[in-house]
């Protein structure tokens, strides 16, 4: 077996039973691992009458063929669940060392299923799988446990939930590594919901790889590569991803004071420059990383990972806050009680919009930065005003009778990225089949940082062929499975030629982003089954109502209609969204839909 | 109706071909896919001073009356999109490319960014070259695994997400091609400075 370990491990929680077997082949060469193989899993597993936070639920950890081997960021793996944020199917990913130590105990997936009558962990050395009582662990946050469970980068990794997720908040990550998240969508809340406090993996197997020296050859170009790109090897490494903050601002797309405005006064207080002159200590990278975007930040409180670029927004633009001090230490303590940056801050900077405006009766106001560190312990603990919080904006903002308020997208908190100065953008939120989210589709490459050459941002015509690529080629990367920046040096046709010398398959460039659009494709088909259509194809009715009066994005909202019909009608899709006959048959999934319900009624 | 960003693009790209020599004043063309739809330069414009009414919009997966006006290459240009993850395909004449196509199967770089970025170039050939279904298939499925390839005696075609980025891809082959020519000219020995150049070939 080339690159593929080919096992399966499940393990229900209900009997504390596990089991092993072969990974389908034939599954594995058209999914590829990651998240292409979990949404294929999940499509089995996981029905529309199942409660995300039910026990028939599950968790399916992934990784993929390359995971493990050392090409450059093999260090990825994926869980695949139904999202207790919004219903849909969800993936989340995680960098770290995790990841390639799980590979190395010869398995594919770990499946997670039931759920356990008292807290437990699970340890996994190899093959040999043990479980342990977690009652004295429950209630400990992430940094003393991972240490606990004797977290060793490279021999033994721990994997987590906080007290968020044990708290069934809807915003709980499923922590890694100390500070590594699958944050978005809430699996941190599904495992917490299955009384799963840890898994912990040690491995000895090393991946087999089909061409030595072929793989040997593209390790070597791939340096060059990314050492040849002032991205990976400049902008990322010294400035991390929060590099974005000033660049952002200055195209008037940052999304301010809850997308009131897209520009902040504030952002060079928070931006990668102001972190890399007073906070930060060094960078870090994941294993088998050499662009090292990690920050390590140290205030007189706290000392960790971060903050990612997206969370020194959600915490500070999205807040009207630029008091980057207190935007670290939310921003780790996050990570210490596993909670997603990105949906805390935004959700926090709705209830300060609702409260300014008289819906809400609390003391929030946008610019308060004492008030993110109470906010964030209250929704890991559902204290207070916290208890709603922790349930995200759209509930929250629904609640209170102005669910318009709140900045989601099939009810997840969109990131920074203002889609009224990003038009691409605007629709790659729509689409997206997780909610709002910036990581499936790179459209910020295409519309502002060039990559590979820059479009007109404004553009709306043929913008739906720029992101339907860029959909499908993202969810072929975090099907391989690694990290998205070296995307930013490397062209897709590496990646292809890469997992054809790690696994002996041959994949041409068209083959592994056709994997991709399969992988979208089933997804959508997912949705569909739980009642999602095309009218949730949306963004907040500010976001094409209100244009912003002033900065470079003045004037402008985002054209969603004209460029959603010509999405449907690129992907292959009905006018309702729904992939058409002909599309599934093209990608292989015909057999998928059950006979007897027409794709019309699963819409 | 074809939005004027795209028409500006259409026109800075084949002004940049014909200014850079890569064209003669009626050869070449370009395209760009919009999902299910083609835009495609009108048969017989000259690219270096396209106008708006110079750019054809027309199915991808079936004729209509935007064939009779669209590049007799549109067949090729259409099995393009339709085989590979392409969004716009540059063709154009590169001179010093096409004379190393007359005697090589491929053309692999010397210079450093060409040797980054392409690594090889593979030449093929078809009998029947201009707009035919042969011709059509076979560009389709080497650039199914190449950016940039050269057709024996007549041209390139690249591919990319922009038509910036087809060009690009072009327009390194040529200059690659010219450094190896002045190579030659200056007749001295070659000093290899790239580890693993010798895998170049079967990348």
């Amino acid at each position: 077996m080339n690159g593929w370990n080919g096992r399966i491990l499940e393990i229900d929680l209900t009997t504390q039973t596990h089991k092993s077997y072969p990974l389908d082949m034939e599954m594995a060469k058209q999914f590829i691992g990651g998240r292409g193989l979990g949404v294929r899993l999940l499509w089995d597993m996981v029905g529309p009458e199942v409660d995300p936070l039910s026990p028939e639920n599950v968790l399916i950890f992934t990784n993929g063929p390359l995971t493990a081997t050392g090409y450059q960021t093999s260090n990825r793996f994926s869980v695949s669940t139904k999202s207790p944020l919004t219903g849909t199917v969800l993936d989340a990913n995680s960098g770290g060392y995790w990841g390639m130590q799980f590979k190395k105990t010869g398995f594919d997936v770990l499946i997670v299923r039931g759920k356990a009558q008292k807290p437990i962990w699970i340890e996994i050395k190899n093959s040999e799988i043990t479980f342990h009582d977690a009652s004295e662990l429950w209630g400990m946050r992430v940094f003393e446990l991972t240490e606990k469970l004797g977290q060793d980068n490279n021999k033994r990794n721990v994997l987590c939930i906080g007290p968020a997720g044990e708290n069934l908040s809807r915003l709980a990550a499923i922590m890694n590594d100390r500070e590594r998240a699958m944050a978005r969508g809430g699996p941190g809340a599904v495992m917490g919901s299955k009384n799963l406090k840890a898994i912990v993996v040690e491995g000895t197997e090393r991946p087999e790889i089909m061409d030595q020296e072929r793989f040997k050859f593209l390790l070597y170009e791939t340096r060059k590569l990314l050492a040849a790109s002032p991205l990976t090897s400049q902008a990322l490494p010294e400035f991390g991803t929060i590099m974005l903050m000033n660049i952002m601002n200055n195209v008037g797309a940052l999304a301010t004071r809850n997308h009131q405005q897209t520009q902040f006064e504030g952002a060079e207080a928070i931006s990668g420059e102001t972190l890399s002159e007073t906070y930060l200590v060094k960078n870090a990278a994941c294993w088998a990383c050499p662009i090292g975007c990690t920050r390590i930040s140290k205030t007189e409180k706290v000392e960790g990972e971060g903050p990612e670029f997206e969370s020194a927004w959600a915490f500070g633009a999205q807040c009207g806050i630029d008091d980057l001090a207190a935007i670290i230490e939310a921003n780790s303590l996050c990570n210490d009680l596993g909670l997603d940056t990105i949906s805390a801050g935004s959700t926090i900077a709705c209830a300060m919009e609702l409260s300014e405006k008289g819906y809400l009766d609390s003391d929030l106001r946008f610019g308060q930065a004492d008030a993110l560190a109470r906010c964030v312990e209250d929704m890991a603990y559902r204290r207070d005003l916290g208890a709603e919080l922790t349930e995200g904006s759209l509930r929250l903002a629904t609640k209170y009778g102005h669910p318009e308020l709140s900045m989601t997208a099939k009810g997840m908190e969109m990131p920074a990225y203002d889609p009224r100065g990003l038009q691409g953008q605007g629709l790659l939120y729509a689409t997206s089949n997780r909610g709002g989210c910036h990581m499936r589709g790179n459209m910020i490459g295409l519309e502002v940082l060039g990559l590979p050459k820059l479009i007109d941002r404004f553009q709306v015509q043929g913008k739906s062929s720029f992101v339907i690529l860029n959909q499908n080629s993202n969810a072929a990367i975090d099907s391989l499975v690694v990290c998205k920046f070296t995307n930013m040096g490397v062209a897709d046709e590496y990646f292809a030629r890469i997992l054809g010398a790690v696994t002996g398959v041959q994949y041409d460039t068209g083959d592994l982003v056709k994997t991709g659009e399969r992988v979208w494709n089933l997804e959508r088909l997912y949705n569909n089954r739980e009642g999602f259509t095309s009218k949730d194809d949306s963004l907040p009715p500010r976001l094409l109502t209100e244009a912003p009066t002033d900065g470079p994005s003045k004037g402008w909202v985002s054209q969603l209609e004209p460029m959603l019909k010509e999405y449907y009608r690129s992907r292959g899709w009905d006018q309702n969204g729904v992939p058409t006959p002909k599309k599934l048959a093209e990608l292989g999934l015909e057999n998928l839909v059950d006979p007897s319900r027409t794709l019309e009624k699963i819409a | 109706m074809i939005d004027q960003r795209i028409y500006e693009m259409f026109r800075e790209i084949g002004q940049s071909l014909y200014t850079h020599t890569m064209i003669s004043s009626h050869g070449g063309n370009l395209s760009i896919r919009l999902g299910d739809r083609v835009v495609i330069k009108r048969r017989g414009a000259m690219l270096g001073c396209l106008k708006p009414h110079d750019l054809i919009e027309t199915r991808l997966d079936k004729n209509d009356s935007g064939v009779a006006l669209a590049s007799t290459e549109l067949l090729v240009h259409r099995t393009v999109y339709l085989n590979t993850p392409a969004l716009a395909i540059c063709h154009c004449h590169p001179r010093t490319a096409i004379a190393y196509s007359l005697s090589r199967d491929e053309i692999v770089p010397i210079d450093n960014e060409a040797s980054y970025l392409l690594k090889k170039v593979p030449v093929i050939y078809e009998e029947f070259a201009s707009g035919t279904p042969q011709m059509a298939n076979k560009v389709a499925e080497v650039l199914k695994n190449y950016k940039c390839i050269m057709l024996r005696g007549h041209g390139s075609f690249s591919t990319g997400q922009t038509l910036d980025e087809a060009f690009f891809w072009s327009s390194t082959l040529e200059e690659a091609c010219q450094i190896m020519l002045f190579t030659k000219q200056v007749g001295e020995p070659f000093i290899e400075y790239r580890t693993n150049s010798e895998n170049y070939g079967k990348f």
